[in-house]
């Protein structure tokens, strides 16, 4: 077997099924981050329009506040929840809080960082960010 | 500047731009949200100083705290001390070239320039 054939690239990277649901947090934290850093920069081109006066604003807003727009935003709605509490879970085990005690490393060596105390904060980003997605479809739908 | 300092700013930034984001959002939902979005809504607000104050600072939070982690994946991907440089300093760039932008709609909005 050759070296390339062990390489599945980046889908290889973020099977959670291989490296565990850590793996697959730091991707979707960075892929979410991106996604959240180009809204912020459309956000501010968008609101930028209101210079325009009430034509320019009421045309801009004529793009955005479609079917798709609206999917768009609840797509951003989750992004920023899951990048919000992830985000204080990834705080919180820099400071040392919830990463286990220092002890002799012990086959089958699991990483005491690796805890369920993390999981649980990483399975929590991922249901509350489908809440905040359903509330803000609700909001944006249901007027 | 040291990478823990970064990477303090980085939290801090994070943690203020939760609060306030959060007041952000509140405002949409205090009328429905279409007629959050109507003109002379959006223009009340920008004229209100606190919350003009507020956007700026929400404005320069997110622009710090996005750039940055903008800069930390993208030294995660390559190293080497000119594309480094590069990298740091075009996220810089980037982050005021925004700052200046946003500034600009809030600053003139809200002194009644439109």
């Amino acid at each position: 077997m050759t070296r390339d054939e062990h390489k599945e690239g980046i889908k290889g990277m973020i099977n959670p099924s291989r490296y565990g649901i850590e793996r697959f947090a730091y991707w979707l934290m960075r892929l979410t981050g991106l996604g959240l850093l180009a809204y912020f920069i459309g956000h501010i081109y968008e609101t930028s329009n209101i210079l325009r006066g009430q034509v320019g604003w009421n045309e801009f807003l004529e793009l955005t506040q479609t079917t798709e727009g609206h999917a768009i935003l609840a797509i951003v709605i989750a992004m920023c929840v899951f990048h919000t509490v992830n985000g204080i879970r990834v705080m919180l085990g820099h400071g040392g809080i919830g990463v286990g005690k220092p002890s002799r490393p012990d086959y089958p060596y699991d990483p005491a960082s690796q805890n369920y105390r993390h999981k649980i904060g990483i399975y929590s980003a991922i249901v509350l960010a489908a809440i905040a997605m359903m509330y803000g479809l609700a909001v944006m739908f249901g007027e | 500047m040291r990478e823990s300092t970064i990477m303090k700013i980085h939290y801090g930034t994070a943690l203020a731009a939760i609060a306030l984001v959060a007041v952000h959002i509140l405002m949409r939902l205090t009328q429905g949200f279409a007629e959050s979005l109507e003109y002379e809504s959006v223009l009340a607000n920008y004229r209100f100083i606190p919350y003009a104050a507020m956007l700026e600072l929400i404005l320069i939070l997110l622009a710090v705290h996005g750039f940055n982690g903008l800069r930390v994946i993208l030294l995660e991907l390559k190293q080497g001390r000119t594309y480094e440089k590069a990298v740091s300093y075009g996220c810089l760039v980037a982050m005021i070239a925004l700052i200046a932008y946003g500034s600009r709609t809030i600053i003139m909005t809200n002194m009644g320039m439109v």
